[in-house]
C-alpha cells in the first residue's frame, strides 16, 4: 500500500476551514498530515503556497498557534510532521522548537534549508525530543550527497520528483522512478512528493516509495472552498480518491 | 572554518554559510569550483579588467571636497565618484565579473533581481555586450517607482518580470529568482547583486567590487592622501565591501557603515539591521543580521532609497559589525535628501540617494574629526536615476506642473494620430 502524505497550511484561508481541511484530511485516511508553519519569504515554493502562507500570516498564525493547531491533530491517526523554514525554528531556537513539536504531539520536522552539514544543530535537537528530520533530495542530489544524507540515519527521505519548486505538475517517467530507487537504497523510507496531483499518478509511484506527498493540489482545493463545511466536503473527496489510489 | 586568505571564506565568524534546499546546492558548489578556478586564469582577469577599462570606464575618480570641506571647517573631505561608472553605479563592477564567469561556464541565460533597478540595469547592459540573454525579477512595487530603470533594461534588451508576491520589493524579487534558478540552473546562472546570499555570492561579489578600494589606495598613495575614515552606505552591503575589503588590515583607518534610518524607528519605518534594531537569522540561504518579529518572519522596510531597504546585512559586514572593526550609523531619509543638496551646491556632484546617505554620515565624521584629517566618502551611484524622486520631495509643484504638462502632451500626440 502507497502512503499519504496530505500538505496543509493552518489559518489558510482562516483558522476555522483550515481545522475543517484537516479534519477531511484525517477522516479520508492519510498516513501522514505535513503541516506547513508559514514563512514570509518561503524560497522553495510555488505560487500556490507563497500566496497560501501569506494570507495564513495575515489571518494571524503564529508559531504559537501553529503549535496549538498540531496539539488539536494529535493522536487522531496521521503522524504529524511540521515542515517550514529555517528562521522560524532559529528564531525560536532550534532545542525550543523541536521541544515544543514533540510536545505538540509531532513525530517530524522538514526544514529544507537546515540541510545536513548545514543544520544548526536540528538533528541533534530533534534526536533529543524524540523526532525524526526527514531531509528533502532531489534528482540532482549526487551520490556522494545522498550517502553524507543516508549518513546521518534518517528513517524517511522527502524525494522532490523533479528539481525546481511546489506547485506545477511533474510527469513520472523511469527516470524519476530510477532515482526513487536509488534514494531507497540507502534504507531510509521514501516519500515521494512535488507535482502529484491525481491518483494515477500515486498508482504510479506504487512499488517505488512508501509515501506519496500531495500538497499544492490540496492547497487549490481549500483555496476554491466556499466555507470551512464545503472545504470538508471536497478534500474529503479528493483526499479519498488519492488514499485508495 | 573561515581563513582570510582564501578567496572563498562562505563563513565569516557565525555568519555567512550555504543554507539552501538540497536543489541549489550542486549548482553553488559548482559556481565556487569555477569562481575559484576563474580568479587564477589569467585570460579570464585580463578580459575582465580591459572590459573594467572600456565598458565601465574605470578607475572612477577621487575628487577633493574642497568647498564642503571648507565650509564644515574639519577634516578634507574626498568622495569616491563610483557613480560616474557606466550605468551609474558600482554595481556594474560586479554584473561585468559575474558576467564573464556565466559566460565561461557556458551558461546561456542570466537571471537577476533588482530592488532600485541599478543592479537591474548594469546586469542588462553587461548581457547585452556579452550576448547573453537577460532575465530580471524586480518587485512589482519598485517597477511602479523606479519606471526609468524598467526603461532602460527594456532598452537594453532584458525582459523585466514585476513579482507580485510578498512586499512586492527587492526581497521578494530575490526569492523569485532563487525560485528560477531551481529548476533552471543548468543553463542559467543566477547573477546576484549584493554581497548577500548563500556562499560563494559574498564573496564572489566583495571580490568583484574591492576594484573600488584598490583604486582608491593607489589614488591615495599617488597623491599623498592618508585616510582617517571611511564611509559608505550599505544595503545589502556590495559597495560598502567593495570600498572597505582591501583596506581592512589599515587598522588607523575608522569604517563607518551608514544604514537607512528611514522617518523613524517604529517597525517597517526603517531598514537598521545593525545597532541592535536586527536579530540573528536564516533567510535566503545565509545567515546574518535581519529584521525579524519574534518568531522569524521579515518585517516591512522603508527607505527613500530603493537600494537600501532591504531586510538583511551581507554576512561580511555583519561580521565586521559585530567585531568592531566597522563602526554602524544610520541617517533618515530627510539627512539624506539635505546631504544630497549641498554636495550638488557646493561640488556639482548628484549623488544617487543611496549613497547620500554616506554623504549625510561623511558631514558629521568629517565635523568630529576635525581639521588636518580626512575622510573618504564612497558615492556609490550618481542621482540622474532618482529624479522621479528627489524632484517630488525637493520642488513637489514645479515637478507637478511638469508631469501635468507632459501627460498632456502625450495625450495631444495621441489625439493626431
Ligand atoms: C547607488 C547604489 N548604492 C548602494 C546600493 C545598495 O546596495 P549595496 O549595499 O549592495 O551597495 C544600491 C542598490 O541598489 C545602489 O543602487
Amino acid at each position: 500500500m502507497t502512503h499519504l502524505m496530505a500538505h496543509m497550511i493552518p489559518y489558510f484561508p482562516d483558522y476555522p476551514t483550515s481545522l475543517e481541511a484537516a479534519r477531511a484530511l484525517i477522516d479520508a485516511g492519510v498516513s501522514f498530515l505535513e503541516i506547513q508553519f508559514p514563512f514570509s519569504d518561503p524560497t522553495a515554493d510555488g505560487p500556490t503556497i507563497e500566496a497560501a502562507c501569506t494570507t495564513a500570516l495575515a489571518q494571524g498564525f503564529s508559531v504559537d498557534r501553529g503549535f496549538e493547531f498540531v496539539k488539536a491533530l494529535a493522536g487522531r491517526g496521521p503522524e504529524i510532521v511540521i515542515m517550514t523554514y529555517a528562521s522560524l525554528v532559529i528564531s525560536r531556537g532550534v532545542d525550543r522548537f523541536c521541544r515544543d513539536a514533540a510536545a505538540a504531539g509531532a513525530s517530524g520536522v522538514i526544514v529544507p534549508d537546515l540541510p545536513v552539514d548545514s543544520d544548526e544543530g536540528l538533528w541533534n535537537a530533534a534526536e533529543k525530543a524524540g523526532l525524526t528530520v526527514i531531509p528533502v533530495i532531489v534528482p540532482t542530489t549526487s551520490e556522494e550527497r545522498l550517502q553524507k544524507i543516508a549518513g546521518v540515519n534518517p528513517r524517511y527521505i522527502y524525494c522532490a520528483l523533479r528539481t525546481g519548486i511546489t506547485g506545477t505538475r511533474t510527469e513520472l517517467g523511469a527516470e524519476n522512478l530510477a532515482f526513487l530507487d536509488r534514494a531507497g537504497r540507502t534504507g531510509a523510507k521514501i516519500l515521494a512528493g512535488f507535482g502529484i496531483q491525481s491518483p494515477e499518478q500515486v498508482r504510479t509511484l506504487k512499488g517505488h516509495v512508501h509515501g506519496a506527498i500531495v500538497g499544492s493540489a490540496l492547497v487549490r482545493v481549500i483555496s476554491q472552498a466556499a466555507s470551512p463545511e464545503a472545504c470538508y466536503e471536497s478534500l474529503l473527496g479528493v483526499a479519498q480518491e488519492l488514499v485508495r489510489a | 572554518m573561515s581563513d582570510p586568505d582564501r578567496i572563498v571564506q562562505s563563513f565569516f565568524g557565525d555568519f555567512g554559510g550555504r543554507y539552501v534546499a538540497e536543489v541549489l546546492r550542486a549548482p553553488l558548489d559548482e559556481l565556487e569550483v569555477e569562481f575559484i578556478t576563474a580568479m587564477q586564469d589569467q585570460e579570464f582577469l585580463r578580459l575582465y579588467r580591459n572590459l573594467l577599462r572600456d565598458f565601465v570606464g574605470r578607475p572612477t575618480p577621487l575628487l577633493y571636497a574642497e568647498n564642503t570641506s571648507r565650509e564644515i571647517g574639519g577634516a578634507d573631505i574626498y568622495i569616491k565618484l563610483e557613480g560616474l561608472a557606466a550605468t551609474g553605479a558600482h554595481k556594474i563592477n560586479n554584473a561585468l565579473g559575474q558576467g564573464l564567469l556565466a559566460k565561461r561556464m557556458g551558461k546561456g541565460r542570466v537571471i537577476a533581481e533588482t530592488g532600485a533597478g541599478q543592479h537591474g540595469v548594469a546586469t542588462a547592459a553587461v548581457c547585452a555586450k556579452l550576448g547573453i540573454p537577460c532575465r530580471v525579477y524586480m518587485g512589482e512595487v519598485d517597477v511602479r517607482r523606479q519606471r526609468p530603470n524598467v526603461f532602460s533594461m527594456e532598452l537594453y534588451g532584458a525582459e523585466v518580470v514585476p513579482v507580485k508576491t510578498g512586499s512586492k520589493t527587492l526581497k521578494d524579487a530575490v526569492n523569485e529568482a532563487l525560485r528560477d534558478w531551481a529548476s533552471s540552473f543548468q543553463d542559467t546562472h543566477y547573477l546576484l547583486g549584493s554581497a548577500l546570499g548563500p556562499s560563494p555570492f559574498p564573496d564572489m561579489v566583495r571580490e568583484f567590487q574591492s576594484v573600488i578600494g584598490r583604486e582608491l589606495i593607489e589614488q591615495t598613495q599617488e597623491r599623498g592622501i592618508v585616510p582617517d575614515a571611511m564611509v559608505a552606505c550599505v544595503g545589502g552591503g556590495s559597495n560598502a565591501i567593495g570600498f572597505f575589503a582591501p583596506l581592512l588590515e589599515r587598522r588607523e583607518i575608522r569604517m563607518i557603515g551608514v544604514e537607512a534610518g528611514g522617518r523613524g524607528s517604529a517597525t517597517g519605518d526603517h531598514a537598521v539591521r545593525m545597532e541592535g534594531g536586527g536579530r540573528l537569522g536564516i533567510v535566503q540561504g545565509y545567515k546574518s543580521m535581519f529584521l525579524l518579529d519574534s518568531d522569524g518572519q521579515v518585517q516591512d522596510t522603508h527607505s527613500v532609497s530603493a537600494g537600501l531597504d532591504y531586510p538583511g546585512i551581507g554576512p561580511q559586514l555583519a561580521y565586521l559589525g559585530a567585531s568592531g572593526r566597522v563602526e554602524f550609523t544610520r541617517a533618515s531619509d530627510q539627512e539624506a535628501l539635505d546631504a544630497l543638496r549641498v554636495f550638488a551646491r557646493n561640488e556639482g556632484v548628484i549623488f544617487a540617494l543611496e549613497s547620500a546617505h554616506a554623504g549625510a554620515q561623511v558631514l558629521k565624521t568629517a565635523k568630529e574629526l576635525g581639521p588636518g584629517k580626512t575622510v573618504i566618502v564612497n558615492m556609490s551611484g550618481r542621482g540622474d536615476k532618482d529624479i522621479f524622486i528627489t524632484a517630488k520631495e525637493l520642488t513637489p509643484q514645479t515637478w507637478k506642473d511638469f508631469m501635468q504638462r507632459e501627460v498632456q502632451e502625450i495625450e495631444a500626440k495621441e489625439k493626431q494620430s
